[in-house]
């Protein structure tokens, strides 16, 4: 993407005033959207990004300046905005030199490859299997995207890496009604790689999955407000687990104070069936990479071991800080933010309990099979999740459908209120927020129970 | 490098005979500052520009972007946009807007904060996090102390005749307090937007920021039950983006609002009211046009509850036969224009805060929900969220502080509940709400 010699010369620049190290990072992203509604296509979109974000970096301060040009004068300008955090004197850049991946994660088949009509009739294939489902269906949007990200990252302690991230995305959206009641069911697999994920997810089965959801919920009732047990199906745990746990073990909301596990590594704060882990090692997987956002390879870190707090995750400025490696936690939205510490495919390990044995052995609590998402306090610990799917369960057994209803509590009780974890580990793909950055994110889990928790809910 | 107004225009001339063809060009120099501790703690700067290209031809519409493209990119974008429009369905009411005229607000742009020196803007955050970390002891450290500015400009083109651009300046900052006693941490939130830096009243986003974590402390768990609720604007301006989604007329359109075929009726009490003002000034959104050119105007969408209408772009008028309301919307140049809000507000009332915490007595005053984008559905009006606040005390008086609650209702029921409205409008990004009081909600907590 750029030669060699205009990089150190970048990366020279950059430390003109000291600082600990100095990083470009170059990016060119092509990125394909398409848009059916009402019955429609409606819109295909493509786009062409590129730019470049220099840092400077020390202790967790750091200069920070990104322009869309790769021109030598703009990344030169660039290195110099970025040096204007520091007042030190002037510091070398070491030969660079390429780093190899340990894992890499290729498109078997690209969808640059592919026809934008065969891609628009995955689109028709999710609105036809959608409104043949039932009659009850009133509308379907399906988005399809697909997006090809090329990086070049180089550092003044010389590492050079290159990678290409392929990633595609199928998300339909069933809005059933019955009698004036509303009722919205989504769902959308996403790979790192090419249009093979559809082999194995088609987009007829997308579709299918997110009418039964809508109109399944056309027989909810209001979800019961109180304390009960909570069962969560595959993935949702995950998810859990990646707001209310993962988001307090990034290492920069830990250095802030503002995390409720700060200092208690080595003490056991989720129930001991409970080993969780972060890794982006896993081919192909959604939230995976070879290398993150500052050039460190990824890795696979253990966050919980038996409930035993075990790790966090770091970035570069962090873990200098700390004095440890990265765990290769460093990512950013794009060129446009500097790398924060951010998860990757963060899951919890299948237990020994069988999932239909966890639910028949609940007396009274909600079964939560979707999650429309969530949002936590790190500092508190406090979280909430809206349910998008849920039933109640009476004595053992899975009943009526219930809407509205939230998941509400704090990380270290709740998490130790986990009494059984089942063998049928999934995951879930998404998109996570923080500080302004979205970046694609993998959560995972078997079935689970929480023995008490929080519903919020508006029925009796 | 060629203007950005150039730019569009050259998008623009590269349309063939019965293509309609519209550029929108924007740039942005941002420069944000974090202190932490009394040190800078990140710095950082960018410019950035692009343009997005909208072709429409035999009523297919292809849209198609491009960071910061050279004369040849422009001409491959509007090319990319073309073979996009072909494999999309016609539609009859794909069309551009007609150029209109637009009347210019020149307060948009501050030159003095255009030309800003670094330097006082370092001082500003420093002094901010300095001021958040100095007036109680409880509070030593913040989470977050942003300084943040920028200068950025738009520019639209078309074949139908648009040709306008407009300049502007914004600065914010935030703070995120942390106060802790014994093991115990909350956070407390505050910002202000402004269009140059004398106008953010830094200090009072420092203390109230501090004011709102400090009071957390020691918050309990409440019992479930049903009660007043008094949402404070923190809180109110949470729920106003999904009823902005709901106001849209794409959503009516398509099926996907609770107010679909309800205007005319009353859809809330008689003490709410609820605008869209593009071209109001004490709202950072205020524009001399939307994101396809057409001009901006005051939108009265509730009036004493009862509904008048909703929020249009070019598309949606015509779909529905009415005039645009100025509410094209893009998430900047990578996107095509759909429906948003502008400056969305809850028109004030005449009580204070304090006159309605005393109609609460006993309810819970609200300071912060979450989960909103994800425990609101914004078809059926169902919403449960979490929150945080405190219990409301004889007269009024605010009492110990609560969390761990959620509060669940639906918004048509919410809004038949608005008892009163506060005096006290304040905008939020670009919502605005007054403290409200709700009749009566479920609380859920042990």
């Amino acid at each position: 993407m750029l030669d060699r010699e205009l990089v150190h010369k970048v990366l020279s620049a950059a430390r003109r005033r000291g600082g600990a190290f100095a990083e470009l990072f170059v990016e060119e992203r092509a990125s394909t959207s398409i848009r059916l509604d009402d019955g429609k296509i409606e819109e295909l979109t493509t786009g062409l990004d590129r730019g470049a974000g220099v840092r400077v970096g020390e202790g967790t301060t750091y200069g920070y300046a990104y322009s869309n040009r790769l021109d030598g004068d703009a990344l030169l300008r660039a290195a110099e905005a970025a040096a204007a955090a520091f007042k030190g004197a002037a510091a070398s850049v070491v030969d660079l030199r390429e780093v190899a991946p340990r894992v890499v994660h290729r498109a078997e088949r690209p969808a640059a490859d592919v026809a934008a009509s065969e891609k628009v009739a995955w689109l028709r294939e999710v609105d036809d299997a959608a409104r043949s489902f039932s009659p009850e269906v009133r509308q379907v949007v399906g988005s399809y995207g697909d997006s090809v990200q090329r990086v070049l990252i180089a550092a003044s302690d010389g590492r050079w890496v290159e990678e290409e991230r392929p990633r595609i995305r199928l998300y339909a959206t069933v809005v059933a009604s019955r009698d004036g009641n509303i009722q919205t069911g989504m769902h959308g697999p996403a790979g790192l790689g090419g249009v093979e994920l559809f082999d194995r997810k088609p987009p007829r089965q997308t579709a299918e999955i997110a009418a039964k959801r809508a109109v399944t919920m056309l027989d909810s009732v209001p979800a019961p407000a109180g304390e009960m047990a909570a069962v969560l199906a595959p993935g949702c745990g995950g998810v859990l687990f990646h707001e209310a746990v993962g988001h307090p073990l990034e290492a920069d909301i830990v250095d802030k104070e503002a995390s409720v596990y700060r200092g208690r590594l080595g003490e056991t704060l989720a129930s001991t069936l409970v080993n969780g882990v972060d890794d982006a090692t896993i081919v192909n997987a959604w939230g995976s990479f070879s290398f993150d956002d500052e050039g460190s390879s990824s890795e696979r870190t253990e966050l919980f071991r038996d409930g035993v707090l075990s790790g966090w995750m770091y970035d570069r400025l962090r873990a200098g800080k700390d004095g440890v490696p990265s765990s290769g936690n460093g990512r950013r939205q794009s060129y446009a933010s500097p790398p924060i510490p951010r998860m990757t495919n963060t899951y919890i390990l299948n237990g020994t309990s069988k999932p239909a044995d966890v639910i028949a052995s609940t007396e009274r609590g909600v079964y939560v099979t979707a999650l429309a998402g969530g949002q936590v306090n790190p500092a508190t610990g406090d979280f909430v999740f809206g349910c998008s799917e849920a039933f109640l369960i009476e004595g053992g057994r899975v009943t009526t459908p219930v809407r509205g209803a939230n998941l509400i509590g704090q990380a270290i009780p709740v998490m130790s209120a986990v009494d059984a974890v089942a063998d049928d580990f999934d995951t879930w793909e998404g998109v996570c927020g923080k500080d302004g950055q979205s970046v694609p994110v993998g959560s995972g889990s078997p079935t689970l129970r929480i023995s008490r928790i929080t519903v919020g809910g508006t029925g009796a | 490098m060629l203007e950005l107004g150039d730019l569009c225009r050259a998008a623009v001339e590269a349309a063939r005979p019965g293509e309609a063809v519209e550029a929108f060009g924007q740039e942005a120099r941002h420069t944000e500052v974090k202190a932490r501790r009394g040190e800078v703690e990140g710095l950082t700067f960018s410019e950035s520009r692009g343009i997005g290209v909208r072709l429409i031809a035999g009523g297919r519409v292809g849209f198609a972007w491009a960071a910061d493209p050279s004369t040849d990119e422009v001409a491959a974008t509007v090319a990319r946009a073309r073979e996009n429009a072909a494999l999309a369905e016609p539609d009859e009411f794909n069309a551009l807007p007609d150029a209109a005229s637009t009347e210019p607000i020149p307060a948009l742009y501050r030159a003095e904060q255009a030309d800003m020196a670094l330097d006082r803007k370092v001082g500003l955050a420093l002094d901010l996090e300095r001021r958040a970390t100095s007036t109680d002891p409880r509070v030593t450290n913040c989470d977050d102390v942003v300084y943040g500015d920028s200068v950025s400009r738009v520019a639209i083109a078309s074949t139908a005749g648009v040709d306008a651009g407009y300049e502007r300046t914004d600065t914010w900052c935030v703070v995120v307090a942390l106060a802790v006693e014994g093991d115990e941490t909350q956070t407390g939130f505050s910002y202000r937007i402004g269009r140059e830096l004398g106008e953010l009243a830094w200090e009072e986003v420092a203390d109230e920021a501090v004011r709102r974590a400090a009071a957390m402390l020691g918050a309990t768990k409440p019992a479930s039950q049903k009660v007043p609720v008094v949402l404070d604007p923190f809180a109110g301006s949470s729920f106003l983006g999904v009823l902005g989604g709901a106001l849209s007329a794409e959503a009516v359109q398509k099926g996907r609002s609770l107010f679909a075929e309800r205007v005319g009726e009353e859809v809330g009490s008689a003490a709410f009211t609820l605008i869209d003002d593009g071209r109001e000034l004490a709202g950072p959104a205020a524009a001399p046009f939307d994101d396809e050119g057409a001009p901006t105007g005051r939108t009265e969408l509730i009036t004493a509850g009862t509904l008048n209408g909703f929020l249009h772009n070019s598309y949606t008028a015509r779909r529905g036969g009415t005039i645009s309301t100025g509410n094209a919307s893009r998430g900047g140049y990578r996107t095509s224009p759909g429906v948003g809000t502008t400056n969305f507000y809850v028109a004030p009332g005449h009580l204070s805060p304090a006159e309605l915490l005393a109609k609460a007595e006993g309810g819970v005053l609200i300071n912060d929900v979450s989960g909103v984008h994800s425990g609101a559905n914004p078809i059926s009006g169902t919403f449960s969220v979490g929150a945080t606040g405190w219990r409301i005390g004889p007269g009024g008086e605010v009492g110990e502080p609560l969390r761990e609650m959620t509060i669940g209702s639906t918004i048509p029921e919410m809004l038949a509940a608005v008892a009163a409205v506060g005096n006290d409008l304040r905008f939020f990004s670009s919502t605005g709400v007054p403290t409200i009081l709700i009749g009566e909600m479920t609380v859920a907590g042990v």
